[in-house]
């Protein structure tokens, strides 16, 4: 997959997190990767259709899941990743995903997305391509976000 | 018409089986009762209602404070507030917390039901549409789908699924649906049915001749193929729209939980002699 895509996704975490109160996130690793996503614990998947096939997954641990969500939630704590926060992840994956589509429609890329599937549990495998795929790794606050990026142009 | 799920909380045992009573009789489904706040907020988090009825008094908080915990559970709850006494502040303190419907005690019958049939107008309008138009496409489909890849007859069964997860130990293959309706399917099953189903599949005479990956990839495809024969549908119907289908994610694992914050869900599920097989199609809601 063309290295190029992953920018579109990697500018829509620095433009929409901001916005939501999270300190400057940055980016701190990329690395393409062969064969099944390891999922941290908890993992969203968002499908993609028209000029661009395939999937993205925003894969983090328990903590940085409620790390993000009490920062949408205007910093209320989260104790436990319930329900509401469960809502929160599944709305920032919305809301980063149509932010990196707009992106993609700049680079002339016409994409339509799929709504978000949110996976919880421990030491599952998530298959999200035949081939090599991207891994961005990304700081939050001082919390880890991976992004893994399958996507093709068609 | 589907029956429409509704818990019932009041302390009083007596005064919880009359409007049981009165109204499983009519369109509606007793799911749960519950005597006090504690049990109406684990009982809503189990059977997910469409509608609550709620007591003003309850032995371990008010009716006002166990809908705010039911709201902070699911915000889009719709709750018919039942009190003997319906002054204004508690009609305040009541939509302050977001109760859009007040009874008073005794309550006549169908000034109760015509109040709950208002609350969940709307949602039964869509849902409906949404099973008898896009969700038993599918049912269809995986019928077709598994009697033509592995030559099974199953018995296929839908329904509308308020359970918040999908819980699942073997192989899950979620496929998003884009243009619209938007939504996500996913086709799952338990580990041992995965190992029969894919063996059936690659005509393999024993079920260990199958490796573990080869039998999540054999999975995958039948995936693929029952969503897309669904989708086919779908499109045949409505020429003037288009539903694709994204590339599948394939998770593998134990205990895993797949939530879909804010979709209105349809589980089918496919009795056959290889096991059962499910699939949940999830839409997102509204147009």
């Amino acid at each position: 997959m063309d290295a190029k895509l992953v920018n579109p996704f990697v500018s829509a975490v620095e433009s929409v997190l901001p916005q939501m109160g999270f300190q400057a996130p940055k980016r701190t690793a990329l690395s393409m990767r062969q064969k099944n996503v390891a999922g941290l614990g908890v993992s969203v998947i968002v499908g993609f259709t028209k000029q661009l096939r395939g999937n993205v997954v925003y894969n983090m641990d328990e903590e940085t899941a409620k790390f993000v969500a009490s920062t949408m939630m205007m910093g209320m704590p989260v104790a436990e990743f319930d329900a509401m926060a469960q809502s929160a992840i599944s709305e920032m994956s919305n809301m980063l995903t149509a932010t990196a589509a707009t992106n993609l429609a700049g680079m002339g890329l016409e994409v339509d997305i799929s709504t978000p599937s949110l996976s919880i549990g421990e030491g599952f495998q998530l298959k999200i391509s035949d081939g090599p795929y991207l891994t961005v790794a990304m700081d939050v606050g001082g919390h880890p976000l991976e992004i893994d990026i399958a996507v093709e142009k068609q | 018409m589907e029956k429409v799920k509704i818990m019932i909380v009041d302390d009083s045992r007596v005064s919880r089986t009359m409007l049981a009573n009165e109204l499983n009789r009519t369109n509606f489904d007793v799911v749960a009762q519950a005597k006090d706040a504690a049990e109406a907020v684990r009982l809503y988090e189990e059977t997910h209602p469409s509608l609550v009825t709620m007591d003003m008094n309850l032995p371990d908080a008010d009716g006002i404070e166990c809908s705010r915990r039911i709201y902070d559970i699911d915000p889009s709850a719709k709750i018919v507030m039942i009190s003997a006494m319906k002054d204004a502040s508690l009609i305040t303190r009541g939509r302050e917390v977001g109760i859009s419907a007040f009874l008073q005690k005794p309550v006549n019958t169908n000034e109760l039901i015509d109040t709950l049939m208002t609350l969940c107008q709307t949602e039964i309008g869509k849902v409906a549409v949404l099973r008898d138009s896009y969700a038993k496409a599918f049912v269809r489909a995986l019928s077709q789908g598994i009697f033509s890849i592995a030559g099974l007859h199953s018995e296929v069964q839908l329904e509308l699924d308020n359970r918040r997860f999908i819980d699942v130990s073997g192989v899950a293959v979620i496929i998003g649906l884009t243009g619209y309706p938007q939504g996500r399917a996913i086709f799952y099953m338990d580990k041992e049915t995965l190992h029969k189903f894919s063996a059936i599949m690659l005509g393999k005479e024993r079920v260990d001749d199958v490796a573990e990956e080869e039998a999540s990839e054999a999975v995958e495809e039948a995936a693929n193929i029952i969503i897309g024969r669904g989708i086919s549908n779908i499109n045949n119907v409505f020429k003037d729209r288009e539903v694709r289908i994204t590339p599948p994610g394939t998770i593998s694992g134990t205990n895993i939980r797949i939530a879909s914050p804010k979709l209105t869900t349809f589980r089918i599920e496919a009795v056959t002699p290889a096991g059962n097989i499910y699939m949940n199609i999830g839409f997102a809601e509204g147009e």
